[in-house]
Parts: C-alpha cells; sequence; structure tokens
C-alpha cells in the first residue's frame, strides 16, 4: 500500500523548477461510501470516474498515493500531503476525527518535506527527507508506535526514530514498519498487533507491541523496499530477493520471522493484499501468491504452472499471472482482494474481487485473469505515464505528461 | 463461504454499533452484537457487502448473567478468601 518514488519525485522536482509540467487526470473507482474516491458522492462507482480536485491541482504534482481501508494519502513533488476519505479514526491527521470528501492539506506537516506516505486500515505513516517518521490514526493496537494505545488525529513524530533516519514506512491492517536508511543489521522495525507474526520480531505470540522493535533475521541482507497489508509484511533486498512474515499465504501457517519466498526470483516490486502477494519480476512479468483464497483472485485451471517452489517445502506456492497481450507490465497494486497493473504501452488491468466496482469494468462481476479497464480520454502512450493504486476495496489511477527528464 | 475464522479477542468492541467488529475487505466492517453471541450465532456480516465471517468464540461467556457472574472474577476472589 505504499510505493517510494524518490527517483520519479527528484526528476518531477526538477520539472517544477523549469515550470508547468502540464495537466495531470486522476480516476477513481469502487467503493465509495466514506468518499475515499474524492467524487463528493458517497456511493461505489463501477467505472473509472475523472475527478477535478481543484485543493489538490494547485498543490503540483502527485509523486504517489497511498490508499488504506477507506482513506486516501496523496504526497505532492513539493513534499506537502494531502488526505481524504474516511477520518473518524484520525488517519486523515486533519485534527479531527471526522471524514473529508475532498482533498485537504495535513496542516501538521507543513514544515516537514515528506518523502513518503503509507494508509493502512485505520492509520496512516509519513516520512520526511530529514528521516523522520510520523503517524495518525487508530493507536489501539500500539500501531502508532508512540509507546501508548492512543489514537492521534494529527501525525505524531515516532520518538523511537528521533535519532535514526527513516526511509519509507508501511502501513497494516493493525501494524507498522519502518525502513531505517544507513542501518545495517537493525534496518527494519514493527510495531502495533503481532499476533500473526506480521512484526518478525521473533516472539512468538506477541499480542501486540506499542513501541518500535528489530525484525529479525535481516543482518546481513540490504532491504531497499517495505510493504505492508492486512496482517501480511514483506520486505526486498538489494538483490531482488523477497521475504515475507506474518500471515501464511493460501493456507499456510504464519509465520514469525522473515522467510525468503523464491530464491530463483528477482524481484522489483511486492504489492500485499488481505490474503495475497503479487511480486514484479525484474523482466517484467507478474506472480502472485495465494491468490486462490476466497477463490476470487486467481482461477488453477486457467493459471500457468507454478513457476517456482518457494525456499522452504510447504510454503505456498508463487503462481504467474497470466501475461497480458504479452505485454511487460511496469506497476502493479494490490487491494484486499483485487489486483492492478499496467503494462509498458500503457494499458490498466484489473482482476479479483469486484463486489464494488473495483475493478473499473462496469459491473460487480469478479475477474480471474486481468482484464482491461477503459479511462475515458486516451493519450498516446509515449506522452503519458500510467499508474495505478489500490484501496482495500477501490482503485485510483494517475495519468501524468511523461516528462523530458524520463526516458 | 466463510471469508474469514475470526476470534472474538481479536474483535473490536465498537460502542456506536453497540456490536463486535472486525475489518472487511470492501473497507466497511464485519459485526455481530452481544445478544446474537448470546444465542450461539457465529456469523458476523458485513453490511455493505456479501461476504461474511465466522467468529470463534466460548458460548459459555456469553451465555446469559448467571453464568457471567461465575465468571466473575472479583467473587472468584471472595470464594479464595
Ligand atoms: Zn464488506
Amino acid at each position: 500500500m505504499e510505493e517510494n518514488q524518490k527517483g520519479k519525485l527528484i526528476s518531477r522536482q526538477q520539472e517544477d523548477e523549469k515550470g508547468s509540467i502540464g495537466e495531470e487526470q486522476v480516476w477513481s473507482w469502487g467503493a465509495g461510501t466514506d468518499g475515499q474516491l474524492g467524487t463528493g458522492r458517497l456511493r461505489d462507482e463501477y467505472l473509472p470516474q475523472s475527478l477535478h480536485l481543484p485543493s489538490l491541482s494547485s498543490t503540483g504534482p502527485i509523486s504517489m498515493l497511498a490508499c488504506g481501508g477507506a482513506h486516501v494519502v496523496a504526497l505532492t513533488s513539493g513534499g506537502k500531503v494531502l488526505t481524504w476519505g474516511r477520518g473518524t479514526s484520525g488517519q486523515l491527521g486533519h485534527g479531527e476525527m471526522i471524514n473529508s470528501l475532498s482533498p485537504k492539506p495535513v496542516e501538521c506537516l507543513g514544515n516537514d518535506f515528506i518523502t513518503q506516505v503509507s494508509a493502512g486500515w485505520s492509520h496512516s505513516g509519513f516520512v520526511s527527507d530529514a528521516g523522520c517518521a510520523f503517524t495518525c490514526g487508530d493507536g489501539s493496537f500500539g500501531q502508532l508506535g508512540h509507546g501508548d494505545y492512543r489514537s492521534h488525529c494529527s501525525p505524531i513524530k515516532v520518538s523511537y526514530f528521533v535519532n535514526k533516519h527513516a526511509q519509507q514506512i508501511a502501513c497494516g491492517m493493525r501494524h507498522s514498519l519502518v525502513l531505517l536508511t544507513d542501518c545495517p543489521g537493525d534496518q527494519v522495525y514493527g510495531f502495533g498487533a503481532g499476533k500473526r507474526g506480521q512484526l518478525g520480531i521473533s516472539i512468538n505470540n506477541i499480542k501486540s507491541i506499542n513501541l518500535p522493535q528489530v525484525t529479525c533475521g535481516f543482518r546481513d541482507i540490504k532491504i531497499t523496499a517495505i510493504s505492508a497489508n492486512g496482517d501480511h509484511s514483506a520486505a526486498i533486498s538489494a538483490d531482488g530477493q523477497l521475504y515475507t512474515w506474518g500471515r501464511g499465504f493460501g493456507g499456510t501457517s504464519d509465520s514469525h520471522c522473515p522467510q525468503l519466498v523464491a530464491s530463483s526470483l528477482c524481484c522489483s516490486k511486492a504489492s500485499l493484499g488481505w490474503n495475497h502477494a503479487l511480486v514484479l519480476s525484474g523482466d517484467g512479468e507478474v506472480l502472485m501468491l495465494g491468490g486462490t483464497h476466497h477463490g476470487v483472485l486467481s482461477d488453477p485451471k486457467k493459471m500457468n504452472p507454478p513457476k517456482h517452489l518457494s525456499a522452504n517445502s510447504g510454503e505456498s506456492l508463487l503462481e504467474r499471472v497470466p501475461s497480458p497481450d504479452g505485454m511487460k507490465v511496469v506497476q502493479i497494486a494490490a487491494g484486499a482482494e483485487h489486483s492492478a497493473l499496467v503494462t509498458d504501452d500503457g494499458v490498466i488491468k484489473t482482476w479479483g474481487w469486484g463486489e464494488h466496482g473495483q475493478l473499473g469494468l462496469g459491473n460487480t462481476c469478479d475477474q480471474t485473469k486481468p482484464q482491461t479497464v477503459h479511462l475515458d480520454r486516451e493519450y498516446p502512450q509515449k506522452d503519458t505515464t500510467l499508474r495505478v493504486y489500490c484501496g482495500s476495496g477501490f482503485t485510483y489511477a494517475i495519468r501524468s505528461p511523461r516528462l523530458l527528464t524520463q526516458t | 463461504m466463510s471469508y474469514d475464522d475470526v476470534e472474538i479477542e481479536d474483535m473490536e468492541w465498537n460502542e456506536e454499533l453497540q456490536a463486535y467488529t472486525y475489518p472487511c475487505p470492501c473497507g466497511d466492517l464485519f459485526q455481530i452484537t452481544k445478544e446474537e453471541l448470546k444465542l450461539g450465532e457465529e456469523i458476523a456480516r458485513c453490511p455493505s457487502c456479501s461476504l461474511y465471517i465466522t467468529v470463534i468464540y466460548n458460548a459459555e461467556d456469553f451465555a446469559d448473567q448467571k453464568s457471567n457472574k461465575n465468571l466473575n472474577p472479583q467473587k472468584q476472589t471472595v470464594a479464595v478468601a
């Protein structure tokens, strides 16, 4: 539910200094009863809705979105944060516990340049360029990391990391992970609910913890990305290895320590759902872990044979997602029970659970294979960049003018 | 098909809804009331979608007032004294 786009961010900043970068377009679809679609309406949408968000567009291009249970956190290229959707636990950081139908700035972070954001079920996390981590929202499982179980409606700096340099934060259903820079060995921390092993702190059957604690097993491994969703956690190492811990995929047992998923796979990105994980390989192929849960994310008969066995026997299998028209995939996003991808020719495909229209196909049907989503305006692919983000039961797409700095 | 099996200790008491709740992947909450638990109901439903979960709990913990009193730790303390 989070993604570090620092590279893109920097190139966008350079572009900003030169002047206008043109029009950015945002679409949303799926569950909308808490205002998370930004449409100004409290209803589900089965087709992509083109959004008009003056408060957002006036703040500059969006460098990333993080979509949670029913709220959205947008990060602009200028390091500003706007949030909307469900706010009843304080997850919007607006200083009050109410929903917001349209993007509103998180004023409390106004003096910080934010570089990465994450949205959990009912809490949010922010990391600044100075390496500070901030959290707000529901704290009843210790997922805010402030040493108590209180909720906060404005972002509070996690004091545990004050003399350290936080690089990324990842918020799951009731837990959080933080990745530090330049801290070999003790680089990943977990806090919040830990019953399913999602903190990876090697204390079996710990119910919850309200202060960050080191995730075990990464002493000699350099981690470059972390992600969390549901009761799952994942990390990717500098050499493209994927590790997962927490709730088991596809009916396998929970893991209280990070497990190597498939050593033969070079993984460039991972995105977690509540019962599945999407993995993007270095050559633009998508694989899925645990897709058979709930029976909607994949049809085993239609899937290609499992590509890899996991490192440990008895672990769940990675299945190859049928390649859409043989195209390379450039981006993946997992919702709670649905999935989305972007191909390198600029097409969005979705599959999985569709009851709230979160697949954007104009109906509420489930899909076991990726299906093309039609946005209402098509542009020549060479001029634009398309990104997709999934919340629990909803989806966002952003089309940005392709920058000269991006080749 | 039940979406998941969830232990009652992992559900949260929601004062406003007067129900035990657990996150539903649609964004809403699975809900079950104390009255339903008292009647032996195991299914918590989401008001916004077709999904439901199976709640794992001890029927005696919710059975009725009498057995609740028996579980009251204060009473046990008295008994020990
Ligand atoms: Zn639901």
